[in-house]
């Protein structure tokens, strides 16, 4: 059983107020890295350098972006559905926060420990769809509308290989929580990575898709629909979307690590969980990247009958296989 | 200690906290921001040409079927969540039996949706 931040504070009060801060400060750190590594990532595999000029090899840069994106007005159009856009931001981040809460990141080291975490994760990434199509709709933009259409379709479509993947390997250990999932990989003595690879490589091409980057990054196809649904937000909006997205990359490598990377598992001492977790994270994260300048954008009619007729049958034929081995052995 | 605070209240908090969290950077900047307005800035943006019309308007969305089979689709996978949970618990060989004709229901259903053209773009 770990501990948790209440007992370790003992006022529910204070517990909440510091998983709050630590998931802010984890998601911060992230969307700060996070955009100076593509940067960095994007510039070597085109053999330019990057951001050199702002603090060491360009450190800093994140960060300036950061302020000159506070300072910039922010100009909501005239003719907006003025709630939906304005709760669009809002109901796209929150449950980034909640969702973020649910990871153990160690044996001892969880803030929030439930027994449907793995639902509850992906129940939380349906809601900032409906943030998307918020923004999109209430923005009255054409390409923010059609931005957002294609986001909703495309997040759907790839949703249900995604959960198919993940029930393989729940239907392995019988558990929706994260802890116990790494637990059961511990005890079994091998990843499911090596008994799941099926399930593992649509759940990391559903990962992609979900999460709106190349090569399904159709929503955002900057050279036809400017920016898809936040084209309208401008200065901080813009900002909140930006780091929504980034956070999102963040909780599906995470689910990926937790579901077939073994989680915290690693040698050294159980201290190193969390260095381990991260370090799984980030090779997921950095893949993510590789395709982004490997691969071409999709054609919209591909990408959806490549979700319907290839990866949920697919899915499900490795689902069926999967109840059928573990009946057998 | 007497009062406690379960998971699932905690994750209320959360998502409360996120709000005010997430709204913090959406007024700050309206302090310290300029606020410039000419004859176009509240414009909607359509290139820099003049906006023609709305955008709510009626017109054919080519994937609208996808959506009608997510809904039958992603209620089928929440029902499959639960049966994962107790399988292979003592029943023999009826759950892969019933798993087995839940799912053959389920890929009919996309078997139905590619007969009649739903994959194809039009």
């Amino acid at each position: 059983m770990s501990v948790t931040f209440e007992q370790l504070l003992g006022s529910p009060l204070l517990a909440l107020l510091a998983g709050v801060a630590a998931v802010m400060g984890l998601l911060t750190v992230n969307a700060l890295f996070l955009i100076y590594a593509e940067r960095k990532v994007s510039a070597r595999m085109q053999f330019r350098l990057g951001p050199t000029e702002v603090g060491f090899a360009g450190t800093l840069q994140t960060v300036a972006d950061m302020l000159k994106l506070i300072s910039k007005q922010i100009i909501s159009p005239k003719h907006i559905d003025k709630p939906l856009y304005h709760l669009a931001p809002l109901v796209v981040f929150a449950p980034v926060i909640a969702s973020t809460a649910l990871f153990p990141f160690s044996e001892a080291w969880s803030i929030v420990d439930v027994n449907i975490g793995l639902v509850l994760v992906f129940a939380f990434g349906g809601i900032g769809i409906i943030g998307i199509f918020m923004g999109g709709w209430g923005s009255n933009n054409k390409y923010a509308l059609l931005g957002a259409m294609r986001s909703v379709a495309q997040n759907i479509s790839y949703e249900i290989p995604l959960l198919l993947s993940a029930l393989s390997v729940v239907l392995m250990t019988q558990s929706m929580n994260l802890r116990e999932i790494t637990v059961a990989q511990g005890e079994a003595g091998f990843w499911f990575i090596l008994v799941q690879p099926v399930a593992a490589v649509i759940y990391l091409i559903a990962a992609v898709a979900e999460t709106n980057r190349a090569p399904f990054d159709i929503p955002e196809a900057e050279s036809e629909l400017i920016a898809g649904f936040h084209t309208e937000y401008s200065g901080m909006g813009f900002a909140m979307f930006f780091f929504a997205e980034y956070s999102n990359m963040l909780i599906v490598s995470m689910v990926g690590t937790v579901l077939f990377l073994g989680g915290w598992s690693g040698p050294g001492p159980a201290v190193l969980g969390p260095i381990w977790f991260l370090a799984k994270t980030y090779s997921i994260i950095f893949m993510m990247m590789w395709f982004r300048w490997t691969f071409p954008r999709l054609r919209f009619d591909q990408l959806m009958s490549f979700a319907w007729a290839i990866m949920i049958p697919v899915s499900i034929a490795n689902l069926i296989a999967t109840a059928v081995v573990l009946k057998v052995v | 200690m007497e009062a406690t605070i379960g998971p699932y209240q905690l994750l209320i908090g959360f998502l409360l906290l996120g709000i005010v969290l997430g709204a913090a950077p959406l007024i700050i900047p309206r302090l310290i921001s300029p606020r410039y307005s000419g004859a176009k800035t509240d414009e909607t943006y359509e290139c820099g040409v003049d906006t023609i019309g709305s955008s709510w308007i009626r017109f054919s969305v080519s994937f609208y079927l996808f959506a009608l089979i997510f809904v039958a689709f992603e209620v089928d996978v929440l029902y499959l969540f639960p049966i994962a949970v107790v399988y292979d618990q003592g029943f023999e060989w009826r759950d892969l039996v019933e798993v087995t004709m839940f799912l053959g229901i389920l890929t009919l259903g996309i078997f139905y949706a590619w007969r009649r053209g739903v994959f194809e773009w039009r």
